[in-house]
C-alpha cells in the first residue's frame, strides 16, 4: 500500500462553477489553475494536453485526472492537484466528465496521488458527492478526510 | 486458481497510462481478472479506480489470476503487458 498523507490541495485550486467549451478547454484550465497556485511552469500546461492525446486520463465516475508527460516533469515546482467542477459536463471523448481533478507532482509522487484519489472514488457515494459539491470545505472534506480527523 | 506473479516493468509505476492500457486489456479477455499487491484483496483488473488504487510503483510485485477456459493464456498475454516499460512506449525518447 501507498504511505497516506493529505493530498496536497491549496484551497484556492477548487473551483466548483466552471464550465468548459471542450475536453481540450477543461484541460487548459485545469493547468491554468495549478499554474495560479505556483505549482507549474506554464509549460505544464501543454504537457497535460499532450498525456491527454496520447491517451485518456478518464478514470471513470464523471471524473478525469489531467497531468502532464513525463517530460513535463521539470516544469513541476511542487505537488499540487486541483479540483474543477464543470456541473453542465465536458464531453471527453465520449464519457461525461464533471469533475476534472488536475494533478502535478515531481518524481514517483503521482502514484500515490493517484492510488489516494482512486481510493476515494472507488466509494460510489463519495464520487457522486464530489460530482455535486457545492462548497469548497466539502470537497477538502471529502479529499483531506485524515486531516479533517485531526483537526477535530 | 491459475496466477502469475509480475514485476512492473513501466518506470513510472502502474499509473494512468500504463494502468489503462493494462484495464482494457483485461477487459478484452473473455474472464474476469483479478489483480493484487501481495496478500492484499484482489481487486477486478478492468477497473480503472481499483488499479490505480493498487498505488503499484515500478518494481512492485503483482498477483494476477482467472479461472476458465483459455485463462492461463489470459494471464500470460496480461503478465508479458505489466513485464514490459509502457511508458518507455509512449515516445522515443521515453
Amino acid at each position: 500500500m501507498p504511505e497516506t498523507a493529505p493530498l496536497p490541495l491549496d484551497p484556492r485550486a477548487i473551483l466548483l462553477a466552471a464550465s468548459a467549451t471542450g475536453r481540450d478547454d477543461a484541460i487548459g484550465q485545469c493547468g491554468q489553475t495549478l499554474l495560479d497556485v505556483g505549482a507549474v511552469e506554464s509549460s505544464y500546461i501543454g504537457a497535460m494536453l499532450e498525456r491527454e492525446r496520447s491517451i485518456s486520463t478518464y478514470v471513470g465516475e464523471g471524473v478525469a485526472i489531467p497531468h502532464g508527460t513525463l517530460a513535463a516533469k521539470d516544469a513541476v515546482h511542487h505537488d499540487a492537484i486541483c479540483v474543477l467542477r464543470f456541473p453542465d459536463g465536458v464531453d471527453w471523448d465520449g464519457e461525461r466528465v464533471t469533475v476534472c481533478i488536475g494533478i502535478a507532482a515531481k518524481g514517483d509522487g503521482h502514484v500515490r496521488l493517484l492510488a489516494e484519489l482512486a481510493q476515494i472514488l472507488m466509494d460510489p457515494e463519495q464520487a457522486r458527492a464530489l460530482r455535486e459539491a457545492t462548497e469548497v470545505a466539502e470537497v477538502v472534506r471529502l479529499l483531506q478526510p485524515n486531516e479533517e480527523d485531526e483537526a477535530q | 486458481m491459475p496466477e502469475r506473479t509480475v514485476v512492473i516493468a513501466s518506470s513510472t509505476g502502474l499509473h494512468a497510462r500504463p494502468a489503462k492500457i493494462f484495464v482494457q486489456a483485461a477487459a478484452k479477455q473473455g474472464m474476469p481478472v483479478r489483480i493484487r499487491v501481495g496478500e492484499g484483496k484482489p481487486v477486478p483488473a478492468n477497473s480503472m479506480l481499483a488499479v490505480l488504487a493498487l498505488g503499484a510503483t515500478h518494481g512492485t510485485e503483482v498477483t494476477l489470476d482467472a479461472e476458465g477456459p483459455g485463462a492461463d493464456e489470459a494471464l500470460d498475454s496480461l503478465a508479458d503487458l505489466l513485464a514490459r516499460d509502457l511508458d518507455a512506449e509512449e515516445t522515443p525518447h521515453g
